[in-house]
């Protein structure tokens, strides 16, 4: 009885409490903000707000943050109610269902009257986030696709460093040596992932989708069917590990990836990724950041893209502060000095040059890939079409390359009907 | 020779029926015990983990204890992100998983006294739609949810968490309902012929045999709050109003650098509220109905 | 009635009590009654009308439709979702074939397991709070990240599953497997049915004990006449919840796969599916119409335990 009496009081006391915690100021303009990342990101970049609010003291940045799973959970829920905020973070993966759809406002108007100065980025770059000839997004770092090489594993099988422009020829044989040698695996995971499956296609001169987005751009099929069978070879001989033990890596991130656990000697990763790899494995190891293989009489796999975007929502209520922060974010050197590249090469070139005497031998080498691969690379890709999330995550993984890899479906068989699910799915662009 | 056998052989037997008490013990704590290490190693070893360095909790898997006693991971991880600490992240928890338990518990009792004890019109009907709305997954009541949240100008307050728990949770009404539907009616007829309402039925008779159930559903509902993920997370999107599962999912991304050590630390470190409440609880369930039982 | 007190005078004495416990009632007319019943009910029904039937009623709707969370316009297109699901989608299937088997599996193994620690945890041996905290405790670590950690630590190619029993299995990627390590974890968190069985064991009244012994019954018997048939309102109440609970299993396995639902689509949960679906491919029409397929299934089966419940399920204080 009065344990039940004091728990209504409790009740009375807590509904009045309530409004408190609601309460929040409305002086100055309120700009909103919100980013994916882990940690390192997110006390790098409230360090930046801080320093932006210092600058600009009518402005309060309201932001928030998360990982990039709940992230994107998050910001559909709020594109769903309309209150999305001043400034995102977008991922090249979904630039373009977004801007179609209405979601994002085109940033041109800012960067033709100088709010977003990118007067020293690359042409390239800045057309990284068009997308039917407006700009939705301004890229946040230079990227590429990288195969991290261990120095030491490679010395401890008696094997060269293989040629910047190897063949995928040539990285079976390298991969079956470090495993002959050395009882590891020479290549970890995500030999079959769907970027490589595009670079792939990039380093036989076609693009995976055709111009419009409505189906599949190549019509030949055999370098995949190729790759597959390569695969299927190495998962065999132990040169990667099987589907099987692949999966484990699933969930592990960086810090439990085989190359750091000593498992594989080489490791397919973005090159803005490559940091938390060396973090991860130790000051006493020793990596190379290596080209892709191409194909026999093929150009360049690599191309340079931007690891992730600030957008400003269709929705947003302080547009033109939002592209002030933008501004700030690529083109203050102070800024940069702590964001430190964390998502990837920054794209202006003052700021480039002005990080450039300062970094730590891993940014270094980074930094050095990311000049080697411009020099060599394929040109951007448009970003891709919608209904890609489908085809990745519905199609290509759990019903074409896994299916192939457990030994379910021939190569042949698996990339006739990747290529009818694909096409199926893309005509709905139309 | 057989009178003095006769003394002895009792001797022997109140001596082996002691030793088969001790025996039974003895066995049933073997065994008991052993399962338990069994059913708590997967914790040990959560636990020995936040103390060992990043790297060892990905390269040396199988050993339970560390290689050095890292207190660091505790400090590291207990400043949080970009200035707001754990303090933050553990008040905002409190506030949510306290106030929503009691809300949530004392509303089901209530409720489900209704349901279990009184006949109305239309009360099987609303019982069957009350179960209904557990089958429906969250994933696609979230957004019609949160549009009208937040049409109410109720993001980033504690409105949306805990106003929806003042009408009680179908889990725990359906719970006690049960456990109501186990109590004897004859209680309830002596009481009401001695001119008692049906609330004091409820206060009086009802509520005091029903220790057991309320203790269960409050252990659960602070665990599932405290745990709760999803619904903090797009209500209280401010990183001052994060709660503590919140806090610990934004440590982590599956493509950058994680602080593994201060994850292991603060996961553990999180299951302790939810522990002193259970080892609090549960003291109250053992002493719970049994002896009182019918007299009430 | 008359019958069943001329045999009471016959029977034992823990026959008579169970006679009394078992037996049905009738009790007061409904009318006086509605006014005070909604009354003790309107917390949740208020709480219904305000925060619930929307968000339901949308659900329900948008599953004819195509809406995509993210285009503002919104089309009709009747039972194509369901078309879609029922004829096209292969991954579909492979998700419902996943989730009964992990409904399947898990709801029983874990319900057995609780039932069975709750009887032996139900004692007054001296160190029963240090094993009751132990048996729970796996239950109280959720599913955090660390927890995904911690089970590839148990599972992994290196864990201890494999090193204690001398096995190379590859519990995670094999097909055959994979599930299991869901279905484990499942189980290892029995904590929250085997604490309602201990509730429910606490309140079965010592009289009843005390007349068995009487009567001369061993503890099998005591099991069977009294224990089982009285805790039969609460293995029901977690037979229920347990179904309606694995059926829409999502953290857990979210955590733990990834929700890829590798390898080969084994362990990808409905919950899972219907996610990606909703969040990634922002299909929150379809997501709808597959919400509401689950929501018929459960509800079926649950209607088919309500129904087999009079026949098995005993509230001695019951009036109806």
């Amino acid at each position: 009885m009065k344990a039940l009496r004091y728990s209504l009081v409790l009740v009375l006391v807590a509904l009045l409490a309530l409004p408190a915690a609601a309460i929040y100021g409305q002086e100055t303009i309120e700009l909103q903000l919100t980013w994916w990342g882990s940690q390192t990101r997110h006390d790098k970049t409230i360090a930046v707000i801080e320093m932006f609010e210092a600058e600009h003291p009518n402005i309060d940045i309201i932001y928030e943050f998360s990982n990039f799973t709940d992230y994107w959970t998050l910001l559909s829920t709020k594109a769903a109610s309309g209150s999305l905020p001043d400034v995102m973070q977008h991922d090249y993966a979904y630039l373009a269902e977004w801007a179609l759809r209405g979601q994002l406002m085109p940033l041109d108007d800012f960067i033709a009257d100088g709010t977003i100065d990118l007067s020293n980025v690359a042409q390239s770059v800045v057309d990284s986030g068009k997308i039917d000839g407006q700009t939705y997004g301004v890229s946040l770092g230079a990227n590429s696709q990288a195969f991290i090489l261990d120095v030491d594993a490679f010395e401890a099988a008696g094997l060269e460093l293989p040629s910047p422009d190897w063949t995928w020829t040539e990285f079976e044989e390298v991969v079956t040596q470090i495993h002959d040698e050395l009882g590891i695996w020479g290549f970890g995971t995500l030999l079959d992932d769907e970027a490589l499956w595009k670079s792939l296609l990039i380093g036989h001169g076609e693009w995976a989708f055709s111009d419009d987005g409505t189906e599949l751009g190549y019509e030949d099929d055999q370098p995949m069917i190729d790759h597959l069978n390569m695969i299927l070879r190495l998962q065999e001989t132990g040169g990667i590990p099987t589907i099987e033990e692949e999966i484990e890596f699933d969930t592990t991130g960086p810090e439990g990836s085989p190359l750091v656990i000593g498992k594989s000697a080489i490791q397919y990763q973005w090159s803005n990724q490559v940091l938390a790899v060396a973090n991860a494995a130790g000051p006493e190891r020793h990596f190379k950041l290596w080209h892709l293989p191409r194909p026999e009489g093929g150009q360049s796999s690599n191309y340079v893209k931007p690891s992730m975007f600030f957008s400003i929502p269709a929705s947003a209520e302080h547009p033109e502060e939002a592209a002030m922060f933008i501004d700030f974010f690529t083109n203050s050197l102070e800024a940069n000095e702590i964001l430190a590249a964390e998502r990837g090469v920054p794209v202006s070139a003052p700021v480039r040059d002005h990080l450039l005497p300062n970094l730590d031998p891993v940014m270094a080498e980074t930094f050095d890939f990311l000049v080697r691969v411009e020099a060599d690379s394929s040109p951007v890709p448009p970003p891709d079409p919608p209904g890609y999330a489908d085809l990745r995550l519905n199609v290509y993984g759990p019903q074409f390359v896994d299916v192939v890899r457990f030994g379910e479906m021939s190569p042949e068989d698996a990339v006739a009907f990747f290529r009818e699910e694909a096409n199926r799915i893309l005509a709905q662009n139309k | 020779m057989s009178g003095i056998s006769i003394p002895k052989q009792t001797a022997t037997i109140a001596l082996s029926q002691r030793q088969k008490r001790f025996l039974k013990a003895l066995l049933y704590h073997v065994f008991v015990g052993i399962i338990g290490l069994a059913m708590l190693y997967p914790i040990l070893w959560m636990v020995a983990a936040s103390f060992k360095e990043s790297s060892e909790i990905w390269t040396n898997v199988r050993a339970l204890l560390p290689e050095t006693l890292r207190f660091e991971n505790y400090t590291n991880g207990w400043k949080g992100i970009g200035g707001i600490t754990f303090t933050t992240y553990y008040k905002n928890s409190f506030i949510y998983a306290g106030l929503g338990t009691v809300f949530q518990v004392a509303a089901s009792a209530i409720v489900a006294y209704g349901f279990a004890r009184v006949d109305f019109v239309g009360k099987k009907l609303w019982f069957t739609l009350m179960l209904a709305t557990l089958m429906l997954p969250d994933q696609v009541r979230m957004i019609p949810q949160y549009i009208v949240f937040d049409r109410l100008g109720w993001i980033n307050t504690f409105y949306p968490l805990l106003l929806p728990r003042l009408g009680g949770a179908p889990f725990f009404i359906f719970m006690i309902v049960q456990f109501i539907r186990g109590i004897p009616t004859e209680l309830d007829e002596a009481a009401l012929i001695d001119g008692c309402s049906k609330s004091g039925i409820f206060f009086r008779i009802i509520l005091p045999q029903l220790k057991p159930a309320i203790i269960t559903a409050t252990i659960f509902s602070f665990y599932w709050t405290w745990d709760d993920f999803m619904t903090p997370f797009i209500y209280l999107t401010r990183p001052e109003l994060h709660t503590v599962s919140v806090a610990l999912r934004s440590f982590s991304d599956p493509a950058s650098a994680t602080d593994w050590g201060a994850i292991f630390a603060m996961s553990s470190l999180s299951l302790l509220p939810v522990f002193i409440i259970f080892i609090f609880f549960q003291r109250y369930l053992v002493e719970g109905i049994a002896t009182t039982g019918l007299k009430g | 009635m008359g019958g069943r007190v001329a045999s009471l005078e016959t029977a034992s004495p823990l026959d008579r009590i169970r006679a009394r416990w078992f037996t049905r009632k009738t009790q007061y007319s409904l009318s006086r009654n509605n006014l005070v019943g909604y009354l003790f009910v309107s917390p949740w029904l208020i709480g219904f009308f305000l925060f619930s039937l929307i968000p339901i009623a949308a659900s329900l709707v948008l599953a004819f439709t195509d809406y995509d969370l993210l285009g503002n316009d919104i089309r009709f297109i009747g039972l194509e979702n369901f078309d879609r699901m029922f004829t096209q989608d292969l991954r579909y299937w492979k998700s419902v074939n996943a989730t009964l088997r992990y409904v399947f599996f898990a709801v029983p193994l874990r319900l057995t397991f609780a039932l069975g620690v709750a009887m032996l945890l139900n004692t007054k041996r001296r160190g029963v709070y240090l094993y009751r905290a132990a048996y729970y405790t796996p239950s109280i670590v959720g599913g955090s990240v660390a927890v995904a950690v911690m089970w590839r630590q148990i599972f992994g190619t290196d864990g201890l599953v494999n090193a204690l029993f001398g096995l190379d299995v590859r519990w995670y990627g094999d097909p055959k497997y994979a599930l299991w390590t869901l279905i484990t974890l499942a189980v290892w968190q029995f904590g929250s049915p085997m604490l309602i069985f201990l509730a429910g064991l606490r309140q079965i009244p010592n009289e009843l004990y005390e007349a068995s012994s009487i009567d001369g019954a061993n503890a099998g018997q005591r099991f069977l006449r009294i224990t089982l048939p009285m805790l039969t309102p609460i293995i029901f109440f977690n037979l229920v919840m347990q179904t309606i609970q694995n059926f829409q299993q999502f953290t857990q396995a979210f955590v733990i796969t990834g929700g890829n639902g590798r390898p080969l689509d084994r362990t990808l949960l409905y919950p899972l599916y219907l996610y990606r679906r909703a969040f990634v491919n922002y299909e929150m029409g379809y997501a709808s119409a597959m919400s509401w397929v689950l929501l018929l299934t459960i509800a079926v089966l649950t209607a088919v335990l309500f129904v087999s419940s009079g026949r098995w399920v005993f509230y001695h204080g019951d009036n109806r």
